[in-house]
């Protein structure tokens, strides 16, 4: 028997807020541990929780740009479990009444197919506290450390609309990338900002059947939950061929054996409203304030660079994966680059360089408006390709204009002159070979005779001239 | 006198200027005082100081009113019993007035027992920022005195908004004087379904104040709540339910005490919940639990019985400007079994969350009585306080 995989992902996003959802407090939890802490987020008696705007914004910006429909009624319940990390003994989250419903993220498939996966729910949690396993000599002592307790998350619910480990890993990627667009989360899985969980079922292939899942944690990349959902697809099929029954339960994922570990038998918390937090009530013009907010999506940005600046489909993908990216890109354009030109030194240049200097996009010392100025003495001949490389390189080590560096380090092309035909004739003269390979129709000569005079020219020599020039004398 | 107090303030002091001035207040310790201890009466929080002051101490303090000290409370506020020193301070004439949680009717029952006017605000109109709470959509802050001007006078100081407590609704608190109280354009209505719940001597004692308010010239007039007696069971669910979630901050080991034994810290955090709880909240909680996990519906039902009572309430007030209830004096207690038998006259205001006022008994046979308004009311309830407490003054001259 054939079977296919029903997959249904959870996933919790940190959203980047200066503060914690119900506090004051600075939502840094990196920061020395129990710094970021009050009443409020340590749970002390009589301290009470007041739901943060910010938060409420980010989240809901999160959910209109993943075409869900913000509900204009939705309330806080007690999600009542406890452990040391939640010592309160529940956790504040939208169980009954989430602040989004609906929505979808499209994804490629696997035969370049567009894939709709949709999105049940979309609501805001508080997370918990951290726990921190030392040895002290040989006695084992655990902390907590509270800076994460109340960091503002939102967790999205998906529909089991996933069959292959492909539709999980691209559905988080492309997520990721629309969150970062909207500027709701970092979405790193590596720093813990992205969390998911994934629940698998097994059917035969074919059928509507819904049949027992199983929830697998502890992925801590893409490619974990790749691997992990991979991993518990064969594990649950060749269970069911010798007749197992799967039971309801949380599975591990442990990343150097490859496999799922059993963890704990399915654990539903209750959840009964909380009475202190009052009911979150959207007004429509609210709504649409919001909604005006959002930026062109990753999508729609791809489209448009294909039809405003002719890149390619794959070219306008790359660069709109990033919204630094994509700006960076956009601004270059708007500095009078040509759109192909800027999309290959983003590209083939700026990035790998970045990359090299474990630098983000934002924090790069070469501008927009730098690497403009740059090309732009590149179009107009004053230097050529390869100085234009080792400009950039300079203008990564200091803040001095690119004119400058050209200048000060005689990197300036030679387009003409007396200097540039003397160089062409001499090397005409001692190429004696190659010349007459031209001459009897070898056109890969003329090649050989360029990069002589480049050569010469210390590479500041601009080839198409120098080309011009060749042409002409070989005729003569 | 000093074992009233479970921690007493050697200088009391206070703003000469303010409304309060020279008003000596005793505090339950469920209400925090900054620097002070605030036990809450439970073992789970030994040793807990408060870091900031209550919104209502604040308050109360900026009024002009002097601390004298907290006085011993039931675990975590709730119910009567032999260690409760509320009413006692004030009775003895050591304070002028009291503050106090009221989850069930503690703070009307203290009263009842001390022969005090003892009020529990509208839901919301004391902010509750400060307050160790236990059942959030019912508890108040309760207020105790020796006359109702007392209370009007702390109220007006410590009513209002608060921006830390994100609960409040808003309410205002509407002003009516004694003055204006006419007995003759005021309807006092009395539930039947309430007063039947009396033995046959003190229906007839309840029935005797009727009359003589009646002689007084207010008009009285026979109700009918058929629902009455859902409020207790809605409190039994929906407050246990909430109180449940609610203490679980009251963990112990965060506030320094731990169970021995544990073999590991998980357990040692669960060996010290069930350790340092004394038997009512036990088995408050544990009833609580129950209806989270086993019987869930059963809540939603209390929730939407709960909504249909208010709705009832409140058509009662089409029909009457005051409700009054009988009181009962409260028996102490530390079983489940007996809090509900105390707060079975109390504990609808809490569920409806009505402004709810004690006026003492005229004899020690004669059962208390217990005016309540609308939501917000909180002025006419106690400008009818007034009225009657100048109205038993004047009989006594």
């Amino acid at each position: 028997m054939e079977f296919e995989a029903v997959i249904g992902l959870e996933i919790h996003i940190e959203l980047n807020c200066a503060t914690k959802l119900f506090c004051d407090c600075p939502n840094n939890p990196g920061d020395d541990a129990n710094t970021n802490t009050c009443p409020v987020c340590l749970w002390f008696p009589g301290a009470p929780a007041r739901l943060s705007r910010a938060a409420l914004e980010k989240a809901a910006l999160l959910c209109l740009g993943l075409n869900c429909e913000l509900q204009t009624k939705s309330a806080f319940d007690q999600k009542v479990y406890y452990y040391p990390d939640q010592p309160k003994g529940y956790q504040l989250s939208q169980a009954h009444r989430p602040l989004a419903r609906g929505g979808w993220v499209d994804i490629t498939d696997e035969d370049g197919s567009v894939k709709r996966l949709n999105i049940h729910h979309i609501h805001m949690e508080e997370d918990v506290a951290k726990l921190v396993h030392e040895m002290d000599g040989r006695t084992p002592v655990s902390l907590v450390d509270f800076n994460r307790a109340g960091a503002p998350l939102v967790e999205i619910v998906t529909e089991p609309d996933f069959r292959t480990p492909h539709h999980a890993m691209e559905f988080l990627k492309t997520l990721r990338t629309q969150v970062r667009y909207i500027g709701s989360s970092e979405c790193s899985m590596e720093n813990g900002t992205m969390r998911a969980d994934a629940n698998i079922s097994i059917r035969p292939r074919g059928t509507n059947q819904m049949n027992t899942k199983v929830e697998v944690k502890n992925m801590n990349s893409v490619r974990h939950v790749g691997d992990a959902i991979a991993h518990e697809i064969s594990r649950q099929s060749a269970a069911v061929r010798v007749g197992e029954t799967i039971t309801e339960h949380t599975r591990l994922w442990d990343p150097d054996k490859k496999t799922t570990l059993p963890m704990r038998e399915k654990f539903e918390a209750p959840c009964i409203p909380d009475p202190s937090i009052p009911e979150i009530i959207l007004q429509p013009d609210e709504i649409s304030a919001w909604r005006s907010r959002l930026p062109e999506m990753p999508a729609a940005l791809a489209k448009r660079f294909v039809s405003q600046h002719c890149l390619s489909i794959e070219e306008a993908t790359y660069l709109s994966s990033d919204p630094e990216t994509a700006s960076y890109f956009e601004e270059l354009v708007r500095r009078g680059v040509a759109a192909r030109t800027a999309m290959h030194w983003v590209s083939t240049q700026l990035l790998p360089a970045l990359r090299q200097r474990n630098l983000e996009i934002t924090q790069a010392p070469v501008t927009p408006q730098r690497l403009a100025r740059l090309l732009a003495m590149l179009a107009g001949d004053e230097i050529n390709a390869a100085a234009a490389r080792d400009v950039l390189s300079f203008m990564f080590e200091c803040n001095d204009s690119p004119e400058d560096i050209v200048k000060n380090r005689g990197l300036g092309q030679l387009s003409d002159g007396d200097e540039l035909t003397a160089m062409v004739e001499r090397v005409l003269a001692r190429q004696t070979a190659a010349v007459e390979d031209f001459k009897s129709g070898q056109a890969k000569a003329m090649g050989f005779l360029i990069g002589q005079v480049m050569q010469a020219s210390g590479g500041k020599a601009n080839p198409k001239v120098i080309k011009e020039m060749l042409t002409r004398k070989l005729s003569s | 006198m000093d074992s009233v107090f479970s921690y007493q303030n050697e200088a009391p002091s206070g703003n000469i200027d303010g409304p309060l001035a020279g008003l000596k207040i005793a505090v339950q310790p469920t209400i925090g005082v900054a620097g002070w201890p605030a036990q809450a009466g439970s073992e789970a929080l030994a040793g807990y100081s408060s870091p900031d002051d209550a919104t209502v101490i604040a308050r109360l303090r900026q009024g002009g009113a002097m601390l004298a000290g907290l006085t011993h409370a039931g675990e975590l506020g709730l119910g009567i019993n032999n260690k409760s020193t509320a009413g006692r301070p004030t009775e003895a004439k050591i304070t002028d007035a009291e503050v106090m949680l009221d989850l069930t009717g503690e703070a009307r029952l203290s009263a009842a027992r001390s022969n005090l006017w003892g009020f529990k605000p509208s839901w919301g109109l004391l902010p509750r920022t400060g307050i160790a709470g236990l059942i959030p959509s019912m508890e108040a802050c309760g207020i105790l005195a020796r006359d109702p001007a007392t209370i009007r006078a702390i109220l007006e100081t410590t009513a209002g908004a608060d921006d830390r407590d994100f609960s409040q609704p808003a309410l205002r608190y509407k002003v009516v004087n004694a003055d204006e109280i006419k007995p003759g354009q005021l309807t006092l209505g009395i539930i039947k379904d309430a007063t039947a719940l009396l033995s046959g001597t003190k229906q007839d004692a309840f029935k005797e104040q009727m009359n003589e308010l009646k002689k007084s010239g207010f008009q009285i007039r026979d109700l009918s709540w058929p629902d009455y007696r859902l409020c207790l069971t809605v409190h039994r669910l929906v407050g246990s339910v909430e109180a449940s979630s609610a203490a679980g901050r009251y963990d112990s080991v965060r506030f320094g005490k731990r169970a021995p034994g544990a073999r590991n810290w998980n357990e040692m955090y669960l060996q010290s919940r069930g350790a340092f709880f004394g038997t009512l909240i036990k088995s408050y909680l544990i009833q609580g639990a129950y209806f989270q996990f086993e019987r869930y519906d059963a809540y939603e039902n209390a929730c939407r019985i709960r909504a249909r009572l208010l709705i009832q309430v409140q058509r009662l007030f089409g029909q009457a400007d005051v409700l009054v209830f009988p009181v009962q004096r409260p028996a102490d207690t530390e079983t489940l079994s007996g809090l509900y038998e105390q707060c079975k006259f109390t504990a609808h205001a809490n569920v409806t969350g009505l402004p709810a006022l004690h006026v003492p008994h005229v004899s020690a046979d004669s059962p208390g009585i217990e005016l309540q308004a609308t939501h917000g009311d909180c002025g006419r309830v106690i400008a009818l306080g007034e009225y009657l407490h100048r109205l038993r003054a004047g009989g006594r001259s």
